[in-house]
């Protein structure tokens, strides 16, 4: 079947992440991928790109490793899945994997599909918990403004209501604070540490404002990975031993999503690395295996996860492809090579190089504003350098997105801010690379 | 090797509704090496039959290598895409099962597993209402007794006995209706015949929309055949009625066919059973065989266009939504049910089940129904056949019959008075045969020790 039928399929039947069908119809998509290696990807059309963003941020590995296909093969053909109460050795030996790999006592793993179920999972932990510790009325959930923490019900409305606002009424016990991003358009003026106190105090007051005896937890990225129109540095680290610290005193859990900082992205192993705190509960996935095949978990604490232990304890829960054995020998194999080849720290150091270029690039454009992130996580606003006040229109938008696909970069813009998350397996000369193309495109502009 | 492992897992994994303590104490857990057709095989080389092929979702059987290999295949072509692109077996996939469902269901958003699959079936069916104007239609029908998911959008649907108690979970999602089950066995309306309580319980969510306002209604959302009861045929009256009832109130109708579809009731779909096209299908497991995480939410081509342009696209994105190994195993299962006519194989070996089950039923008073088409087929357990009530908890029987049929070569776990039987599609007359043969064993055993009197 060529591409134009394919195409045309597509506009008829295919629903995508958040795209309207008529509008890739209108751009002669949707572009389809046909081969993908490290971090180049080709289309139907014989078009190579470098995937900037690595799909969600998500092939830390970067594309096309025969080495995870073939553990994949190996463990269909063993066994393809498993019946009802009993599991599989990839799976043990991943959760053990999992607990040698993070902080402190973490070391109860609930394997899940997906970043979405890891976080409903994660609440549900959180709010049974209490109602074994006889607190009952501990149900409200604290995000952040302006983070994503997933697609489904309890998850959604995790850091914005009006987001989702078409989706129906409010699931309730959300509770909204700031997020502590020292570039947010609420700082005015202070400095990343101030910033950092007052959003930590402000938890605080929520906590007391809702009285502590309604609050089951505290959901947050440990380096927020996306805000809409804003760049992302991370916060001071007073604000994690803060958050910490009260968490403790009102005996209100914190769950770190790690579903887009773990395995490498910033740097080091996980986000929360960064500042030296242990969470009560983690949730991980995309990174995890790379987006080889569908993987999350919940990694949680030993005594949050002993409280469903004995008697009536029992956690009530089953998600038919939680734990799939094809899975879990996909995402050892994944963290064996990013052990083996280093991936960590490139990502630190790469990612320390990407950010130098970015400045540099600064220097010639003035259209460049913020520049912030870590690691592999990085983000540049563009600002409009005749009226600093006046923000970039959407016909600037698209003729910024063409040129880049012109030049063969596919990455996250809004037009108003770029993000890259590459494979962390990328090196400096493709750095210089995407900064050469970068800089053409912003020149023409 | 195989102590050590399990050592591991009671130290670090922590297991679909298990509790690590409790597996401890019986040498728990099972761990499996090797798959093939029903049957398993653990680390100590011991081989079962999988009753209920995992969750009632390895459809095609299991060590389907020709599956392996096309997911080899795939991932070392395009293992995954960038944002806002896709990928050739994806695109296949909407269109098969375009033309695979019932009327003009043509827009297909694929995800990874059946809760994700009826989440974004009632995001898409809340948001189309508000698309329309009718921004108060929101709440959403289900039927007591029915379970649609674990994650929080779909926890709330359904539940009450037998589905397990989610008061650990609260506060409950708001804005969550519930109808009667169109169960003859234990009819709400005590009916004596089958049509009966399918016209009493249709008319019961009719009264449900009346009560509260029809623009306060976004949606209905049933499995065709209710699983947690036992394999509820609902009377043909109830499908029917259901259509015409959610048309006249502009109310939309979800079929959930996460376990029914891909065969397990001896046709593709359950819908097809009564000729119905619901509004929204959503399918996971079967279309798969659990070969890899994928489920799909499937849209009539009148409702999707409400999200078409530029301006009203769904606001929904999941990581793994349109994976392109999923895809691509799922085509070849697809093809596997469709070439090796395991559907018409699931009509026929389903029918002989049921009719094994009933001479069973004859032989032992404890069974109290036996119900069920294709190869989804349940029977329950009573304690007395007039009263249908079931034996004191404390007699633990759900747990003894899991040890008894665990030790006549069956994994069949039981956790209430309800037994489904959801094998491979692939399974074969003997491979019935012995199966029906291992419960009667159990059932025997069970008796003596219950002391109950034995038929001749």
């Amino acid at each position: 079947m060529n591409s134009n039928n394919l195409k045309s399929i597509a506009s008829e039947h295919l629903w995508m992440n958040s795209k309207s069908w008529l509008q890739s119809k209108k751009e002669d998509g949707p572009r389809i991928i046909i081969d993908a290696k490290g971090i180049y990807v080709t289309d139907s059309e014989g078009n190579t790109f470098i995937d900037c963003n690595a799909g969600y941020s998500s092939v830390n590995l970067g594309y096309g490793r025969p080495e995870i296909a073939q553990v994949v093969k190996d463990q269909l053909n063993a066994i393809s899945y498993f019946p009802q109460a009993s599991t599989t050795e990839p799976l043990i030996k991943l959760v053990e994997k999992l607990a040698s790999i993070t902080p402190g006592d973490l070391n109860r793993i609930y394997p899940v599909t997906g970043g979405s179920e890891a976080n409903e999972t994660a609440i549900k932990i959180a709010r049974g918990y209490h109602v074994r510790r006889g607190e009952r009325g501990r149900y409200k959930i604290i995000s952040r403004e302006g983070s994503y923490h997933g697609a489904t019900g309890g998850v959604m409305w995790l850091g914005s209501p009006n987001k989702v606002a078409e989706f129906g009424v409010p699931y309730p016990g959300m509770v909204y604070t700031s997020q502590p991003n020292p570039l947010s358009k609420k700082n005015k003026n202070k400095s990343s540490y101030d910033y950092a106190v007052d959003c930590a105090n402000e938890v605080e007051r929520m906590i007391l404002y809702h009285s502590s005896k309604t609050i089951a937890a505290v959901i947050a990225e440990p380096i927020v990975s996306q805000m809409p129109d804003e760049v992302v540095s991370p916060p001071d680290i007073i604000y994690w031993e803060m958050l910490r610290d009260i968490c403790d005193r009102y005996g209100v859990l914190l769950i770190v999503d790690e579903v887009v900082c773990g395995f490498g992205r910033t740097g080091k192993w996980f986000g929360i690395d960064h500042f030296g705190i242990k969470p009560d509960i983690m949730t991980v996935a995309k990174g995890v295996v790379s987006c080889y095949v569908p993987l999350g978990a919940v990694i949680v604490s030993e005594d949050i996860a002993d409280a469903y232990v004995g008697g009536d304890n029992l956690f009530r829960q089953a998600l038919t492809f939680g734990g799939h054995p094809a899975a879990a020998a996909a995402a050892l194999k994944n963290i064996e090579i990013i052990e083996k080849e280093n991936l960590v720290n490139n990502a630190a150091e790469v990612g320390l190089y990407f950010l130098n270029k970015l400045n540099d690039l600064k220097l010639k454009h003035n259209i460049i504003g913020d520049i912030g992130g870590i690691g592999l996580m990085l983000g540049l606003s563009l600002i409009n350098s005749d009226s600093v006040n006046e923000s970039l229109n959407d016909d600037f938008s698209d003729r910024l997105k063409t040129k880049l696909i012109r030049e063969g970069l596919l990455l996250r813009t809004d037009g108003k801010t770029i993000h890259f998350g590459p494979p962390i397996c990328i090196n400096k000369n493709q750095i210089d690379e995407i900064i050469s193309k970068l800089d053409k495109v912003l020149f023409e502009l | 090797m195989s102590n050590e492992l399990r050592e591991k897992a009671l130290k670090y994994l922590w297991m679909q509704n298990r509790d690590w303590s409790q597996m401890a104490e019986i040498g728990d857990p099972p761990i499996f090496v090797k798959g093939e057709g029903i049957r398993v095989t653990d680390t100590e080389g011991n081989t079962y039959i999988d009753v209920n092929a995992g969750y009632n979702s390895v459809n095609v059987g299991y060590g389907r290598s020709d599956i392996a290999e096309e997911i080899y295949k795939q991932m070392l072509e395009v293992n995954y895409f960038p944002q806002g692109t896709t990928t050739k077996p994806t695109i296949q996939l909407a269109k098969k099962l375009s033309d695979l469902t019932p009327g003009d269901l043509s827009r297909v958003f694929p995800v990874s597993g059946g809760s994700e699959a009826n989440e974004t079936a009632l995001k898409i069916a809340r948001a189309y209402h508000v698309k329309n104007g009718d921004i108060n239609r929101n709440k959403i029908i289900s039927r007591r007794g029915s379970y649609h998911g674990t994650t929080a959008g779909v926890l709330w649907l359904g539940g009450g006995p037998p589905v397990a108690s989610r008061d650990d979970f609260e506060p409950m999602y708001p804005n969550m209706l519930h109808a009667p089950q169109p169960n003859l066995y234990r009819c709400e309306f005590n009916s004596l015949d089958n049509s009966e309580c399918a016209i009493k319980s249709a008319n019961a969510v009719e009264d449900l929309i009346k009560f509260h306002g029809p623009d306060t209604i976004a949606a209905v959302i049933a499995e065709p055949i209710a699983i947690p009861q036992g394999a509820v045929v609902p009377g043909d009256e109830y499908w029917p009625m259901l259509r015409e009832i959610c048309d006249k109130y502009g109310v939309l109708l979800i079929a959930d066919e996460v376990i029914c579809g891909f065969g397990r009731t001896g046709k593709m779909f359950a819908m097809e059973h009564w000729g119905i096209v619901p509004d929204i299908m959503t399918v996971a497991k079967g279309i798969i065989s659990s070969y890899l995480p994928l489920a799909a939410t499937i849209v009539r081509k009148e409702i999707a266009d409400k999200f078409a342009d530029e301006d009203n696209y769904l606001k929904h994105t999941l990581t793994n939504s349109g994976h392109p190994v999923s895809a691509a195993a799922a085509l070849k299962n697809i093809e596997i049910l469709e070439n090796e006519n395991i559907i018409d194989n699931s009509a026929n070996m389903g029918k002989y089940l049921k009719e094994q089950l009933e001479v069973l039923k004859s032989d032992h008073q404890i069974i109290g129904d036996v119900r069920g088409i294709g190869l989804l087929v349940a029977f329950e357990i009573v304690s007395d056949r007039k009263t249908k009530s079931i034996f004191s908890p404390d007699l633990s029987i759900p747990d003894r019959l899991t040890e008894k049929f665990f030790k006549h070569g069956l994994i069949f776990r039981v956790s209430n008075e309800i037994l489904n039987i959801g094998p491979p599609l692939s399974i074969t007359r003997s491979e019935i045969d012995e199966i029906v043969h291992a419960i009667d064993l159990s059932l025997w055993e069970i008796e003596g020790e219950l002391g109950l009197p034995v038929n001749d």
